[in-house]
């Protein structure tokens, strides 16, 4: 295994050093720039993304006893699908000479997820409960 | 009020955020990474003229494949992405050891994870952006990606090669298994393990489809999240406008002739001359680099008889030159295998109908399996080169 992880090791070396010259070789005002969205990108997620979503795991904790786990699974969907909403809810790449572009209503479609997302949980969380009410105060309904 | 500080490793309690669940987000993770790497490495040799490799013509539909894998598997790894960073959160806060050997190597490992992730939202959020068109930045967006593509693939392989047996042991266990868990993660959520890697791949999967209507005909009444419809004139959507591109009065000016130059020689040819030439028909897709694609029927002239029509020998490159005064595509390098391609036509139409101008009236250049922009629209010269 040590001989495959020096391998693996030595080419990944490899790839991100020519990574690296080929980002010089674009130039010193090019790499400045696309250094402030690396580094960036970084501090957003560290430092905005990540504590907020501890933020609001603690939050809903409190407030709801017995979260079930679907609704927790409806969450991570939601909440990452939103992310790589972002650009097209925010429509920053609308042009008004091209109409063929960010052509939808994404507001109608993000709320057409969010509702099937809320329905889908929805859906296990009852279908759990009539298994456990089935059977008896089985395990699968809340660990907390 | 307690104070805020910040919180250390052991803070953490989910059993939620283990070594079981980051190998195996970490292995679609790594997956998409690899996809979106190696199709992102083909679009690239398809826009240099003279790539390592030939590229080929055929399949016409290859590179609209290609990029449509490297958009989606990009989209695919977002919450994948969020996920594993959820999963492995509190190692940010790992107190450093105390031995210099080992703090070296604490470090190391600490800088070669600050490059992965760094390189790796990068590469995610710059693609993403630039599906939508969005360029909130100042750097050359081809050349970065393409630059930090390299730095993420090969961070990658780094911390794959630093973790192996830690993955090995994680993946060759069950998913509950506890025994390379922090000491501190023992608190049960209302999620199992299994319900959160199952809830990564599912969303995954709801952005892939709410996404992927921009390439996929099929899905473009379920990608609620795509970035075209797929309408436009002919059917296909537009990249750049004709009043964006600033060509508008040059392309329906009646003084418009489409020059063809080779060796000294040259010849115009007005609209009304190119359509007295022989007509063919193809059916080829435009296949952006943002992703999206459409197939369309063109109709126009075979670009090999123009060529012949100033006695050009077979196998030469062609420049291409746009109406446009201004951009990086405004003149662009045709390889001779695809200027020589029975398929590759100077349109005139599409889906039956005079191009429109957003696609380049009075004529562009279409060819099998290439990138969207280097199918010229607007064409004023071709160059045969020597």
């Amino acid at each position: 295994m040590t001989a495959v992880r020096v391998l693996v090791g030595a080419l990944g070396l490899a790839a991100a050093g020519y990574g690296v010259v080929s980002l010089l070789d674009i130039g010193v005002d090019n790499l400045v720039a696309a250094g402030l969205w690396l580094a960036g990108g970084v501090a957003v997620h560290d430092g905005v993304v990540a504590p907020l979503t501890i933020a609001l795991g603690l939050l809903l904790a409190r407030v709801w006893r017995g979260l079930p786990g679907p609704v927790v699974a409806g969450l991570v969907v939601l909440g990452t699908v939103t992310v790589v909403a972002v650009p097209v809810l925010g429509r920053f790449g609308a042009r008004a000479d091209n109409p063929t572009l960010l052509d939808r209503n994404y507001v109608l479609g993000w709320l057409a997820l969010a509702t099937l997302t809320v329905l889908g949980s929805g859906v296990a969380v009852a279908t759990a409960r009539s298994r456990t009410r089935g059977g008896d105060r089985g395990a699968g309904a809340c660990r907390r | 009020m307690r104070t805020v500080r910040i919180p250390a490793e052991a803070d953490f309690r989910s059993s939620l955020r283990s070594p079981a669940v980051a190998a195996r987000v970490g292995v679609w993770l790594g997956v998409c990474f690899v996809l979106a790497f190696v199709t992102g490495v083909i679009s690239h040799e398809a826009y240099v003229a003279h790539p390592v490799i030939p590229f080929p013509t055929r399949p016409a539909w290859g590179y609209r494949v290609t990029q449509g894998v490297h958009v989606l598997s990009g989209t695919a790894a977002i919450p994948l992405l969020l996920v594993k960073l959820w999963s492995v959160f509190p190692k940010l806060f790992a107190r450093p050891p105390r031995q210099v050997r080992e703090l070296v190597l604490h470090g190391l490992e600490r800088a070669s994870i600050g490059v992965l992730v760094a390189a790796g939202i990068f590469q995610l959020a710059s693609g993403l952006a630039n599906s939508a068109q969005w360029y909130p930045w100042s750097f050359h967006f081809r050349a970065t990606h393409y630059a930090v593509a390299w730095v993420a693939i090969g961070a990658l392989l780094v911390h794959v090669a630093v973790k192996l047996p830690v993955i090995r042991r994680a993946l060759g266990a069950d998913i509950e298994d506890a025994s390379q868990d922090r000491a501190s993660a023992t608190e049960h959520g209302p999620l199992t393990r299994r319900g959160l890697v199952r809830s990564a791949l599912l969303a995954s999967g709801v952005a892939v489809l709410a996404t992927a209507g921009s390439t996929v005909p099929v899905l473009r009444k379920v990608s609620v999240l795509g970035v075209r419809s797929g309408d436009g004139p002919g059917g296909i959507p537009v990249n750049k406008s004709a009043h964006a591109a600033d060509v508008v009065a040059a392309a329906l000016s009646p003084d418009y002739r489409l020059v063809v130059a080779y060796d000294g020689r040259e010849r115009a040819f007005s609209r009304g001359d190119l359509e007295r030439l022989g007509q063919r028909t193809a059916e080829l897709p435009i296949a952006c680099v943002e992703g999206w694609s459409a197939s369309g029927r063109w109709t126009g002239v075979r670009l090999r008889d123009l060529l012949d029509l100033v006695a050009a020998p077979r196998g030469r490159d062609v420049r291409v030159v746009s109406l446009q005064q201004h951009g990086p595509f405004r003149e662009t390098t045709l390889p001779g295998r695809f200027a020589d391609d029975p398929l590759t036509l100077l349109a005139l139409g599409l889906a039956g109908e005079p191009l429109a101008i957003d696609h380049g009236y009075p004529c562009r250049l279409i060819a099998p399996d290439r990138p969207g922009v280097l199918q010229t629209k607007w064409v004023g010269r071709l160059e045969v080169l020597g």
